[in-house]
């Protein structure tokens, strides 16, 4: 097992810069995700990890040994495709073990070794089929079980859960992470799907046009963004924009927003500040007795989506439209277009430099 | 996005070259320098070989030009190349269209192979097999006079349309090939759109299945058109003394009169004619293939 | 309705006609290998004397050993560097790819009159010379662009992913491509090869120019027979090369959808 640092590394194909300066520390025996859209870099950067393909400048490290000039096949990791890549023309526990026969093991240790790892996914009756006669879960477990068989340094999965339907998915994610923590292998995982990051790792890196905007525990992501951009892509938020007064921003129109989380940032300067949907409390404005230090805001609720144990509520104020969700606790619901008051408190503000 | 990372991840000339290197240097022994060579010869008044005198000369193409005999012949060539394509499209198209949108399942497959299988076996043969057919007291004279009352004498061999029979043959199957791909292509929901929208049969026919399988009937003449003005072993067998066309002169100069320098120049030209009309129908056989 | 059911019955019939017209001549060819008179004529007497006849014609088993050892030098040596190509061409990405697979059309499109001749005089330039070695070189370029679109279109269906998984698991490049994308390309490569068997054993025009009387291949040998005059044994000869030919293709369409459906 080994930790995995990426320093400062860049790739350009043509104009297109894929990475940007990027550095994260992947400590040992952790689950990162890498979380952006397409196009972010996230894949590139897995691949430069995996050594497919190698980086401009900058330096990888696995266990403390440089590799960003080693090729794939020595560089000792273990890697599941989006598609799986099962070879077609292998039985299941051939694929399982392709690793260890080119390593040239004997086969008797191969025979045990594949055996275990089949077993460690739950598929151990199963080594005799064919890839294609295999459900997609299952093949997820084959592609599993042949990427850790060799003991690799460092697990690499490549939206592993995107071919998967729903509920298989969440019976995968939680599959993973009892392998995972069972075998205690450092492992990076690249997704587009920001619930998936959210449950599944202990630390997300969210990358943007090729840049790192921003890395660590889901929590603190969800709680304390540090950019508009990272608000937005992990969870929902309501985006203020003004001019920064040192305890929060003021408005356009002269509101106040205020604000006891996030950056410091120089009063007069651009800033933003962004709010949580369910952090924020709708109300008809009626008997609400005066909070104190709350910010408070008048709207108009537009529209109104019904999900079952929450409502998700669209109130207009001033041109822009927030986003409110409140749980299903059997009060009463609010018409759309019935005038509203919205609070919440400071400590669920973020403030963003600008 | 993840292709394009795959590829760029395997740039370069490099590692491709002692894979490449092997079957293009044999393409260029073989096939490339030849045609250059040919230019080369096409210039010249007499072999350069066993110490013969040989000078640099246009001679070879003013032949061409001042002879109009073969000129006539190239013309006559060109003029057995429209029409054989002309008759694969009309045989071919009719048999693409059955195939393609009223058989279906295994019966498609098999009568799909059973049409283009000819096309993969020995033309030679099958050029002889019309031979048997087509000369006096052959089978097709034999059955036409024990059915008719009168008494015919049908005697097609070498003659003109004797070639024609012997050349659509050959290469109808290559017709239907090319437009069965295009015609399958098409989808079904297509035609009925047009049927819906009160379009009859014949109208669907022209105005959407005919454009739509026009790359199929344009990549399948030119794969026709081509080998057929260049064919001589189809005229000298089934055309006897009609069957003098520019390929069969060709032949002459490199088998029987000795005139390579000359053969060069008409092979040249032929060449030429040929580029012409692969280029034009270059983009859409790019398209089609 | 009733009308499409007719027009459809129209059509199988006019199906019907076409096999008629491409295989009747063939099926009358054979079976005139089978009939004792000399000149074709009729009522059918059934004799097998044409096919004893050529075991004794020296020449044409000559010319058949000759097509044989080529068709099988060449299937062997195109498709060994045609896959080797092909992969090349697959997995690199490099200025002039385009050109190289440009390239492969000209040996394909290009009349064989005008290959066949140009190849006599650049080997008679360069001292190789006519005969056999320079027929085998000849087969093999006009064969090798037949097996490089054939594999090429079978690696088309092939997952990048397949190669970088078994590098990811440690197997070096020879190991990659013996293990994992040869044994998946295989069908390609076969169909490939019986094309090229295919290309040089029917292979006419070329292998003429070529030929010298002692070192020519069968079709060349039957040519000749033909210009002098027909003779059953000719039809004996071109139903056994026919049936060869049907064979290998009906093969090679096990590998190989020439359809490309599905």
């Amino acid at each position: 097992m080994a930790g995995v640092q990426v320093a400062n590394v860049s790739r350009s194909f043509g104009a297109h810069k894929a990475l940007d300066d990027v550095s994260i520390d992947f400590a040992d025996g952790g689950f990162y995700a890498l979380l952006g859209p397409s196009g972010s870099g996230k894949t590139t950067l897995l691949r430069q990890i995996a050594g497919f393909d190698f980086p401009d400048t900058g330096r990888i490290a696995i266990g403390g040994e440089s590799v960003e000039r080693v090729p794939v096949e020595k560089r000792r990791i273990g890697m599941v495709f989006q598609n799986y890549a099962l070879f077609p023309n292998m039985s299941v526990a051939d694929n399982v073990a392709f690793g260890l026969s080119v390593r040239g093991e004997p086969k008797a240790t191969i025979a045990t070794e594949v055996q275990r790892a089949l077993d460690l996914v739950q598929l151990g009756k199963l080594g005799g089929r064919k890839p294609h006669q295999l459900s997609g879960g299952q093949r997820q477990r084959v592609a599993l079980a042949r990427a850790i068989v060799t003991k690799p340094r460092v697990l690499l999965l490549d939206e592993p859960l995107g071919a998967l339907d729903k509920a298989l998915r969440v019976d995968m994610q939680i599959e993973l992470k009892r392998i995972q923590r069972e075998i205690g292998i450092t492992t990076i995982f690249v997704t587009h799907d920001q619930e998936e990051a959210l449950t599944m790792s202990d630390r997300i890196g969210i990358l943007r046009d090729g840049r790192l905007v921003q890395e660590g525990p889901p929590e603190e992501i969800y709680d304390r963004p540090q950019s508009e951009f990272a608000a937005t892509f992990l969870g929902d938020a309501n985006i203020f924009r003004g001019d920064a007064t040192g305890s929060g921003i003021k408005l356009p129109d002269g509101t106040t927003i205020k604000a006891s989380t996030g950056a410091s940032v120089p009063a007069g300067t651009k800033a933003s500040c962004a709010v949580r949907p369910e952090r924020i409390q709708i109300s008809t404005g009626a008997g609400m007795p005066d909070a104190g230090g709350a910010n408070v805001l008048k709207g108009k609720v537009s529209k109104r989506i019904f999900a079952g144990n929450n409502s998700t509520y669209f109130v207009d104020r001033d041109g822009q439209t927030l986003k409110v969700i409140v749980q299903n606790t059997g009060a009463e619901r609010l018409a759309e277009g019935q005038p509203v008051v919205l609070n919440w408190s400071p400590d669920s503000t973020v403030l963003i430099a600008g | 996005m993840a292709d394009q990372l795959a590829i760029a991840s395997r740039r370069g000339l490099r590692p491709a070259l002692p894979l490449l290197l092997p079957a293009y240097l044999w393409l260029t022994v073989a096939i490339f320098l030849p045609l250059s060579a040919m230019v080369f010869f096409s210039f010249m008044t007499d072999l350069p070989l066993a110490g013969k005198e040989w000078a640099f000369t246009l001679g070879n193409y003013a032949a061409f030009f001042s002879q109009s005999l073969y000129s006539r012949l190239l013309l006559s060539s060109l003029r057995l190349g429209l029409e054989v394509t002309l008759w694969c499209i009309v045989i071919g198209y009719p048999a693409a269209y059955v195939l393609a949108k009223v058989l279906k399942g295994r019966s498609r497959e098999a009568i799909f192979l059973l049409v283009i299988l000819p096309f993969w076996s020995n033309g030679l043969v099958r050029i002889f097999s019309w031979a048997m057919v087509l000369r006096e007291g052959g089978i097709l004279d034999t059955a036409l006079n024990a059915v008719l009352p009168f008494k015919i004498n049908i005697d097609l061999m070498y003659s003109y349309p004797a070639v024609i029979i012997g050349l659509v043959h050959s290469y109808v199957p290559y017709m239907v090939l090319t437009c069965y791909l295009t015609l399958q292509a098409i989808d079904d929901s297509l035609i009925e759109a047009g049927r819906s929208l009160g379009a009859s049969r014949r109208q669907v026919l022209w105005r959407v299945i005919i454009p739509l399988s026009m790359p199929g009937l344009i990549a399948g003449s030119a794969l026709i058109f081509v080998p057929v003005v260049g064919s001589f072993m189809e005229q000298r067998i089934l055309g006897g003394r009609t069957g003098t066309f520019y390929g069969t002169v060709i032949e002459d100069q490199f088998v029987a009169v000795f005139n390579w320098p000359l053969g060069a120049a008409l092979s040249f030209i032929l060449l030429a004619v040929v580029l012409i009309i692969l280029a034009l129908a270059a983009p859409v056989l790019r398209r089609a293939g | 309705m009733a009308t499409t059911r007719i027009l459809e019955w129209l059509g199988r019939f006019y199906i019907v006609l076409l096999l008629a017209f491409l295989y009747l001549p063939i099926i009358i060819m054979a079976a005139m290998s089978f009939n004792a008179s000399p000149f074709y004529q009729l009522p059918f007497e059934w004799t097998t004397d044409w096919y004893q006849s050529l075991w004794q014609n020296d020449q044409l088993i000559a010319a058949t050993w000759n097509s044989i050892e080529i068709a099988v030098i060449t299937t062997l040596i195109s498709t060994v560097l045609g896959s080797m190509a092909s992969l090349a061409l697959y997995r690199y990405e490099f200025r002039g790819k385009r050109l190289l697979q440009a390239l492969l059309f000209p040996p394909i499109a290009i009349p064989w009159l005008i290959t066949g001749t140009a190849m006599l005089i650049f080997f008679f330039g360069v001292g190789i010379g006519r005969g056999l070695i320079a027929i085998l070189l000849g087969h093999v370029a006009l064969a090798l662009p037949y097996v490089i679109v054939v594999v090429s279109a079978r690696l088309q269906t092939f997952a990048p992913e397949l190669e970088e998984a078994a590098r990811s698991l440690g197997a070096n490049q020879w190991q990659v491509t013996m293990r994992v994308t040869l044994p998946w390309i295989m069908p390609g490569v076969i169909a490939g090869g019986l094309f090229a068997f295919a290309v040089s054993f029917d292979q006419f025009v070329v292998s003429y120019f070529l030929s010298t009387p002692g070192q020519t291949t069968l079709p060349v040998e039957i040519y000749a027979a033909i210009r002098k005059g027909f003779t059953p044994e000719i039809n004996a000869v071109s139903t056994i090369i026919i049936a060869v030919s049907m064979a290998l293709m009906l093969l090679t369409a096990r590998f190989f959808k020439f359809g490309g459906e599905k």
